[in-house]
């Protein structure tokens, strides 16, 4: 690596940066190639797997009835809506119970026991209390992305270096510029970990939930289409979680970005 | 004599049982420059967070002359916020237009011109120490405790910042406990040097600051004799001393 960039110093440098960018797609593109020939060549049952271009006819089919759109905004509101309600109440549980010993001591030990029930398993119980309206499945990711914050942002606030703290203490601030200055940026780093596995844990929840019990939305769609055998649309409605994962994905790596530049600076490793 | 900025009497401190201070006593009079050296582990940096009431004495007193005392600690590790820029680490990243500036003032005081921008992982060593000492300078401290400033620099460099040091200390007439294990350092700079040794001071001589090249060779030699010492020379040192 080192040798290849000190012979061919010059020039071959933007095709190095444009081929790293090319090459993640490349096992993607491929498999999608294989699969659309397998299906044009009758290898396999196009009933049963559909060509990756009648996946994309069908999607722009969905598209135009309007079916489409409104399932996905009504996912997207559900996500939005469960993980800003649950990312809030994690994370104001996170800070209270990192920066005070009362609070740690009158709720971890409860959030812990709950912490450890699968949420996924309150589904039946969600159901029997409030139904399968929209309030339910909110609430499903609500408890779903609010423990990974939790923990994620208590654990960061209470491994912040005691060390920078103290220095912060003797030079004179303020408990709330300790808290702005030093404990907040120092404890960013970790809730954002726990922002980026919540996003996932914010689609499982609500894909599933929608599955199970919904009249609309993604799952929904994919679970209806199941009964119809409509292979497309089930595809469709994978592919679709493939991309929104992806795009949160992106999101929680732009907000790292924008928030953890001082991490990618100089040579100190940032892992 | 006036009165001492700071007065150490009979200091103990104990980590379980662990004795890192025994029954030490000094003081430090205004504008004085004091220089504790001594082997690692010998109880310089608990003597020095003593003193900034990081950590309270398990026996002893320790006076100020003025309650408000403005201290001011440059820690051995530094202790920058990795997260903010050079300026911000200095001013704390306050908004005040008048901290900025008097913050952009201070770096260039320590050579740091020209980096306000830049953030404490791409700074080299040395920066990083000038930049943590330019931390320390901010809020013109009457008392400056400096544990191991100089560790990490190369000889010239660390040649030029003692005497800037110095000069800052003296300009500002600032009262100074230095913490090094280089004697010569120690002899160059201090007005007093104390050797501490196994949680006790054993040995205190005149520094010879602003003294020929000779004299402060004399003087560390002096000191690095008592550190060397087995324990009980060294207290006999301090009788005859
Ligand atoms: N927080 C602590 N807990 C327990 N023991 C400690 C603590 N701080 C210091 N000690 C002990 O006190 C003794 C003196 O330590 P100190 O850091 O003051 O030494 P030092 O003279 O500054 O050494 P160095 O030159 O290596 O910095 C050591 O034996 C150390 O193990
Ligand atoms: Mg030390």
């Amino acid at each position: 690596m080192d040798q290849t960039s000190e012979s061919s110093a010059g020039k071959p440098r933007s095709f190095h940066v444009n081929w790293h960018n090319l090459l993640p797609w490349l096992i993607p593109v491929i498999l999608i190639l294989i699969w659309q020939l397998a299906a044009t060549a009758g290898w396999v049952n196009s009933k049963l797997l559909p060509s990756p271009l009648a996946v994309v006819q069908d999607g722009v089919r969905l598209w135009q009835t309007g079916e489409l759109p409104k399932n996905i905004s009504i996912s997207l509101y559900r996500a939005t809506t469960g993980f800003v309600i649950g990312g809030l109440a994690g994370f104001v549980l996170g800070l209270a119970n990192g920066l005070s010993k009362i609070s740690w001591l009158l709720f971890d030990s409860t959030i812990q026991m709950l912490r450890n029930i699968p949420h996924l398993s309150l589904i039946p119980l969600v159901i029997i209390l409030l139904g399968i309206g929209e309030t339910a499945k909110i609430s499903l990711v609500t408890i779903g992305v609010m423990f990974p914050i939790y923990i994620n942002t208590f654990h960061g606030i209470s491994s912040v270096d005691p060390n920078l703290i103290e220095m912060g203490k003797s030079y004179g601030l303020t408990k709330r510029q300790l808290f702005t200055k030093i404990i907040f940026p120092g404890a960013l780093p970790t809730i954002l970990v726990g922002v980026r596995y919540a996003l996932g844990v914010m689609w499982t929840t609500l894909i599933v939930a929608e599955t199970i019990s919904s009249n609309s939305g993604i799952g929904y769609m994919a679970s209806n289409a199941q009964e119809f055998m409509d292979m497309e649309t089930v595809l469709l409605c994978i592919v679709i979680y493939a991309l929104l994962g992806k795009v949160s994905d992106l999101i929680a790596k732009a907000l790292e970005d924008l928030c953890l530049d001082w991490q990618t600076k100089g040579g100190a490793a940032n892992d | 004599m006036t009165k001492a900025v700071v007065k150490l009497s009979h200091i103990y401190k104990q980590y379980g049982d662990n004795h890192a201070l025994r029954d030490v006593s000094f003081d430090l009079q205004p504008g004085e420059f004091v220089a504790l050296v001594g082997m690692s582990g010998g109880g310089k940096s608990t003597l020095l967070r003593l003193i900034a009431q990081l950590e309270q004495p398990t026996a002893g007193t320790i006076e100020y002359a003025d309650a408000n005392l403005v201290t001011r600690v440059m820690f051995q590790d530094g202790r920058l916020l990795p997260w903010m820029t050079t300026l911000n680490n200095v001013s704390f990243a306050a908004h005040d237009a008048k901290v900025q500036a008097r913050a952009k003032k201070t770096l260039t005081a320590v050579g740091l011109a020209g980096f306000e921008e830049t953030y404490p992982t791409e700074l080299s060593g040395g920066q990083k120490q000038r930049l943590a000492l330019a931390r320390a300078l901010m809020a013109d401290p009457e008392l400056l405790l400096l544990d191991e400033p100089l560790g990490a620099l190369d000889a010239l460099t660390r040649r030029n910042m003692q005497s800037f040091i110095t000069k800052i200390c003296d300009a500002s007439h600032l009262t100074t406990l230095l913490i090094t294990h280089d004697v010569d350092e120690a002899a160059r700079m201090a007005n007093r040097v104390i050797v501490v040794k196994n949680g006790r001071a054993v040995f205190e001589t005149p520094g010879a600051k602003g003294e020929s090249p000779e004299r402060v060779a004399r003087v560390a030699d002096e000191v690095l004799k008592v550190i060397l010492a087995p324990d009980d020379q060294a207290k006999e040192g301090e009788r005859l001393g």
